[in-house]
């Protein structure tokens, strides 16, 4: 039997291939391409366009993208000039409502005295989001997005960001008071029990209308939540942005794409070169990447409470090892255990006799209780309890 | 007495003839000098030397002056009227006679015979070597004088046993009458009288030869050495001297025994990585049957399996190759001259010979291995009929079931299996039927959404006319057909059904004439009928609201003539010329998108569309091909060849994966891809070592191509009605230099294969959308400069067989990204130019033991083992590198897919 095992091994070892780091070593090109984001919204919704420099693959500190000084304005063929609004750290606002039935190019010259000009860009509007929804199925919540192309708009680009309320661990509503040596509640501004935690994500999704019948994208699906997840332990929103893309556009965000997702299995396509719509005046065959667009941006935001999901039952990693010491610590030992904040008081221990003063606190570490950790006990103006 | 003495000395030294530019010259003064006097002076400043009669120069004085004059100016000096001449032969010896001038010269056929044994020297006859050169007298010349024949009769026995023996070919090649002995060693052979040279050649040993005159009827008895024949195989080869003899360049051939003996992934053996052994072929990866010779890609390699086009020839997406090794003979590759009668692809022809079935009795062979099974049985149908027929399937399905959790491959699934059956009927002794028939079938899954599925169907009858001696007929109908489907069930409202088909029905003419010993014509026709369905994509099951899609069918006509000449010059030379006229019709129904003229080819240039009705012509391409070699033989053990070839290839693998994938399609020519075209220069050295023991083989090639393609940024190829926009026209070129040197025969087998390649792209300078690396030459996906592979075998004893693989190249080359970026809230890379840096070298040894049954006679079934071990030193060889955001930061891994050392067994068995 040990040799049937044996067998089934080395198949195992066959087939799940071998996966190591690679570190392979680069010539250190200085490659200080231009980068280039952006999707301005014509209808005056304020919309970032953002300037960077690539990065040697091999610096690995944190990244800190470094970014020209630039002059940015978008002009429409008719002369009408638009500047963009610079916001710093190569960041740059766009906030006007402009004709759409205009071609428009962006041009951008940096203090480095080099300019760079797009593609004619042709605003294209796109249609509404007509629903967002999320279904349950064997993995969890899947949340999904139905919308319609039309004659201008066939490709899309679906991209979202996640807020979510969570609690921690153990709630606890007292902290350690230094000047009276004892522990009271909390105020309203430092509770530490809810907190709200959010991020944009990477996923790109990326969809042609025109495979389907009359152009209807029908519940495209967005993001899959796996269960246990704690994302859905309390309440959670997702807000849903939906671009329409000219077929360059979507060419340039299907490379992107690919470039991120799909490198690496066996049967992957090679990757792909990456340009856009941006071109270097001083030398047209210079690499610039990026690819702007002009349109309109469809945003729709959808709740999912944990009722509508029940039972959904939360295993969070963060809180793997998290406890309430058995022990109750006396009065006379609070400073000692809770005055550098890394302990907190969960819950008081009353005696027998006395109701109204506990004789001590049970406490546990302050990741186990401190939500503020993780996120923000600051509610998002959008949030609807 | 003397001149009897000075014939003879003439006789003794006839060997000895070679020109020689001896002309020393002299200078002196000679004043009434006796001639004996003067000839003293000559020999002692000279190597010449006078003969003569005392008496012919009695008396006679020499006058003369010589001031750096030769010696034929003073002898005729010397000599004048004094009624005496003179001759110099070749080796320098100077004969004086009276009146008429010495013959020194022999009628230009006297040597004729000696100068033949001189050509054919012989590497076995050692022990035959003082009888080889004596000149025996047979019979006397008194008896029978009128007759011009005699009749030479005795015995041919063995050296080593003295027994006689049976069924030696006994010949004399100026006429060529030649005789068989019988069981008793036996012959008799009528000969015209005089000198012979008569060869014996015994069956499977060395040819000897014998001088004789034949005065008259005589008894001529001869030994001869005798080859000891090993006692379980017989090795028919076409002789040791092959390598060096044979006309063709850039062809290996590797019988299925050899094949059998190299290590095998999990036991199962593989004829399409037996030629990787090969110089010249390299592969991409493990998990790929797909080979590129001479920087050549995969798809531009005609994979015939007889005469059937094998489209894609591996199962589980590349880990094992189609074709069951039962039921092949052997195969040839042809990377260098391609004969005429092969055509349609650019790089090089694999030719898999099917086995048919024995005509004695009915018998099978089989193995089970690890994962999978194969068995088959062949034998007579009567008379003239014998069949063949085997299968082979897999059984991974339960091994990956029982997976770790970590492999995530619990959803996987692998299933294949194929069948062969092969039928010869022969009708009578000039007519023959060949069926062959193949049929694979796979289907696999890496997550349960989505299922892939191929298949090959290939039949082919084939019928062979022995018009006369002379003259041979092929002639062959045949379909070939392979269709690969994607079934995907992510999502039930987007669940589809992709399928793509290629089918090609074709007819063959081979003819094969004999003129004469020296030429030997091939001409024929082959047509074919091409009919693909690039893609159709269709909503599976009912909840699906995918739109049915299906591209145009595309239909096509390839018509080939050729002709082709081997020509045997001399015995040195011999020349083989020849060419093909390829032509290639797309035809309708069709719709063709209009593009401006000179403009690249893109979306935004589209100025409208034409229509072509069924069976209308759609676009026409032909060409011819031309096929150059000769070979010069040097002497016996050496020779050199040059070719050069062009060829033709109207279908192409639309990948822009590294490796073949089983999702590729292929492609017909039309109106805007154009048929790829190319040329191969090859010159190359053989020479055979130590006795023929040793194959040393160089060739060094060069080739161009046209209209290869390549992909822009962000190509879609599945589904694509304008597949034109999304490809670049490219050039190839591709050189390198082969070595290889190869021990056939004794206890220790093996070979040494190094090849130096390079095979390069370009982006062509048509107009087009993209220049990849700015319109530069940049590294084909498969440019793998350095390769060396080490295959030994060695022979423990009758029924252990061992054997090793070592195998190193240079990494495959890759785009790797350079710098990165944020975009779209995540680090994004940016690449490298096109194929600029390698992934690391690939190395493995690998190590395998074949144990044979015993050699029982009687017994139920001949059984062996095989086993061994898979990449012995446990490298990871990356297949391939890719980079990926983990947790915000980007990390560089390698995928291997043998990382670790792999076990195999497999039980083989033939009854």
């Amino acid at each position: 039997m040990n040799r049937l095992v044996l067998l089934i091994l080395f198949c195992g070892m066959l087939l799940s291939g071998c996966r190591e780091p690679f570190n392979p070593e680069i010539e250190p090109a200085d490659l200080s391409v231009l980068v280039v984001e952006g999707y301005l919204d014509t209808e005056g919704l304020p919309s970032k366009l953002k300037l960077s420099y690539t990065q040697n693959i091999q610096t690995t500190n944190s990244y800190l993208p470094s970014y020209p000084s630039a002059v940015v304005f978008l002009r429409s063929e008719s002369g009408e000039q638009y500047p963009l609004t610079d916001l710093g750290s190569g960041e740059f606002e766009f906030a006007y409502d402009i004709p759409e039935n205009q071609n428009y190019r962006l041009y951008i010259s940096t203090n480095e005295g080099r300019s760079y000009t797009s593609d004619l860009l042709q605003p294209i509007l796109t249609p509404e989001i007509i629903d967002v929804g999320f279904v349950e199925n064997e993995l969890g919540v899947e949340v999904y997005l139905t919308t319609k192309g039309d004659e201008n708009a066939d490709d899309f680009l679906w991209t979202f960001e996640e807020t979510y309320s969570f609690r921690p661990k153990f709630l606890s509503y007292y902290k350690f008071d230094p000047e009276t040596a004892d522990i009271v509640y909390r105020d309203q501004d430092e509770r530490t029990d809810l907190c709200y935690r959010g991020s944009v994500s990477s996923d790109l999704i990326l969809e042609t209308s025109s495979r389907f019948e009359d152009q209807f994208v029908f519940r495209q699906s967005i993001t899959q939540i796996l269960k246990n997840d704690e994302r859905l332990g309390l309440k959670y929103s997702i807000l849903i942005s939906q671009k329409a893309l000219d077929k360059k556009a979507s060419e340039f965000w299907e490379i992107l794409r690919k470039n991120s997702d799909d490198i690496g299995s066996i049967f992957s396509p090679l990757p792909s070169n990456i340009g856009g719509n941006i071109n270097n005046d001083q030398d047209p065959d210079a690499p610039v990447v990026g690819f702007v667009s002009l349109g309109t941006i469809r945003q729709k935001r959808l709740f999912i409470s944990v009722q509508e999901v029940a039972p959904w039952i939360v295993y969070e990693p963060a809180y793997g090892g998290c406890f309430v010491e058995p022990d109750t610590i006396p009065k006379t030992e609070y400073a000692q255990s809770f005055a550098s904040g890394s302990f907190v008081p969960v819950f008081p221990i009353f005696s027998e006799f006395n109701e109204l003063e506990p004789i001590g606190y049970r406490g546990s570490p302050r990741p186990c209780t401190d939500c503020t950790l993780r996120g923000t006990n600051v509610k998002p103006d959008f949030w609807e309890d | 007495m003397k001149k009897i003495l000075l014939l003879i000395l003439v006789v003794f030294f006839f060997t000895d003839l070679e020109a020689q530019t001896y002309n020393p010259k002299f200078t002196g003064m000679y004043i009434g000098v006796p001639f004996e006097r003067f000839v003293e002076r000559i020999e002692s400043e000279s190597t010449y030397k006078f003969f003569f009669k005392k008496g012919d120069i009695e008396n006679l004085q020499v006058n003369l002056q010589a001031n750096d004059s030769d010696i034929r100016m003073i002898l005729n000096q010397a000599l004048a009227e004094t009624g005496l001449t003179y001759s110099v032969d070749m080796s320098n010896r100077i004969w004086i006679t009276k009146g008429a001038k010495i013959q020194i010269e022999f009628p230009k056929d006297y040597f004729l015979v000696q100068e033949r044994q001189d050509n054919l020297a012989n590497p076995g006859d050692s022990l035959g070597a003082f009888d080889k050169n004596k000149r025996f007298v047979i019979g006397k010349t008194a008896d029978n004088p009128q007759s011009k024949t005699a009749t030479l009769s005795g015995v041919v026995s063995s050296i080593e046993s003295g027994k006689p023996m049976n069924g030696a070919i006994v010949l004399e090649k100026v006429d060529y009458n030649q005789v068989a002995t019988d069981q008793n060693g036996k012959y008799q052979l009528t000969l015209p009288k005089g000198r012979h040279t008569i060869w014996v050649q015994n069956i499977g040993g060395f040819q000897e030869q014998r001088q004789i005159d034949l005065k008259g009827d005589g008894v001529f008895n001869m030994s001869i050495e005798e080859t000891i024949l090993s006692l379980d195989e017989v090795v028919v080869s076409s002789g040791a001297l092959s390598n060096v003899n044979k006309l063709d360049m850039g062809v290996q051939s590797i019988s299925i025994a050899e094949v059998k003996r190299l290590p095998a992934v999990l036991g199962e053996v593989d004829v399409l990585k037996g030629i990787l052994i090969m110089p010249g072929v390299n592969t991409v990866g493990e998990a790929t049957s797909g080979f590129n010779v001479r920087g050549g890609a995969a798809d531009q390699n005609l994979i015939l399996y007889g005469n059937s086009t094998i489209f894609n020839p591996t199962h589980a997406f590349g880990f094992f190759s189609a074709f069951n090794a039962d039921l092949v003979n052997g195969v040839e590759l042809y990377k260098g001259s391609i004969p005429v009668n092969y055509g349609g692809r650019l790089s090089s022809v694999l030719q898999v010979d099917p086995k048919f079935g024995r005509k004695d009795k009915i018998g099978g062979s089989g193995g089970i291995g690890i994962l999978t099974s194969r068995l088959s049985l062949d034998g007579p149908i009567g008379d003239k009929t014998t069949f063949m027929i085997g299968g082979r399937t897999t059984y991974s399905d339960w091994a990956l079931n029982l997976l770790d959790e970590e492999a995530d491959l619990n959803d996987s699934k692998i299933t294949f299996y194929d069948i062969n059956a092969n039928i010869q009927h022969s009708i009578n002794e000039q007519n023959t039927l060949e069926l062959t028939a193949y049929l694979s079938q796979d289907d696999f899954r890496f997550d349960p959404d989505t299922t892939y599925s191929y298949q090959n169907v290939n039949v082919a009858l084939g019928w062979k006319h022995f018009f006369n001696d002379a003259l041979e007929g092929r002639f062959t109908v045949g379909s070939d057909s392979y269709e690969f489907g994607i079934i995907g069930v992510e999502n039930p409202l987007n669940s589809f059904d992709f399928g793509f088909n290629v089918n090609q029905l074709f007819l063959k003419a081979d003819f094969e004439y004999r003129k004469s010993d020296k030429h030997i014509f091939n001409f024929g026709v082959h047509g074919i009928q091409y009919k693909l369905n690039p893609g159709r994509n269709s909503p599976y099951g009912s909840e699906s609201i995918v739109l049915e899609k299906e591209l145009d069918e595309e239909n096509a006509r390839e018509v080939s003539l050729f002709f082709g000449d081997e020509f045997t010059v001399s015995e040195k030379l011999s020349v083989s010329y020849g060419g093909r006229y390829m032509f290639y019709q797309l035809l309708g129904p069709m719709t063709v998108n209009q593009y401006v003229e000179g403009a690249p080819i893109t979306d935004s240039n589209v100025i409208g569309e034409k229509t072509f009705a069924d069976g209308e012509n759609v676009k026409t391409y032909h060409g011819p091909e031309f096929r150059v070699s000769a070979r010069y033989t040097l002497d016996n053990r050496s020779s050199v060849k040059a070719g050069f070839n062009t060829m033709r290839q109207n279908i192409h693998l639309l990948s822009n994966t590294s490796s073949i994938a089983p999702t590729d399609s292929w492609k017909l020519s039309d109106t805007y891809i154009r048929p790829q075209t190319g040329g191969q220069a090859s010159v190359g050295y053989y020479r055979n070592l130590a006795q023929n023991k040793l194959e040393f083989s160089t060739e060094v090639y060069y080739r161009y191509m046209n209209n290869l393609l390549d992909y822009r940024s962000g190509a879609n190829i599945i589904l694509n009605e304008n597949i034109e926009q999304d490809v670049l026209n490219s050039d190839g070129k591709a050189y390198g230099v082969e070595l290889l040197l190869r021990k056939s025969t004794g206890l220790l087998q093996g070979s040494i294969a190094y090849t130096y390649s390079r095979s390069l792209m370009r982006t062509s300078d048509d107009p087009s959308i993209e220049k990849i690396n700015n319109g530069d030459f940049y590294s084909s996906n498969f440019d793998q400069p350095h390769h060396l592979v080490v295959t030994a075998n060695y022979e423990l004893s009758k029924r252990v067989n061992t054997s090793l693989n070592v195998n190193y190249s240079t990494g495959r080359p890759i785009t790797l990204p350079i710098s990165k970026f944020e975009y779209a809230g995540s680090e994004r890379v940016y690449f490298s130019d096109r194929n600029a840096y390698r992934i690391p070298d690939y190395f493995r040894v690998d190590f395998s033991i074949n144990l044979e049954g015993s050699h029982k006679i009687k017994k139920l079934a001949h059984s062996s083992w095989s086993l061994g071990v898979y990449n012995l030193l446990g490298r990871s060889n990356p297949y391939s590198v890719y980079y990926t955001p983990v947790e915000g930061q980007l990390r560089g891994y390698q995928l291997s897919i043998f990382a670790q050392p792999i076990p195999f067994i497999t039980y083989n068995f033939r009854f």
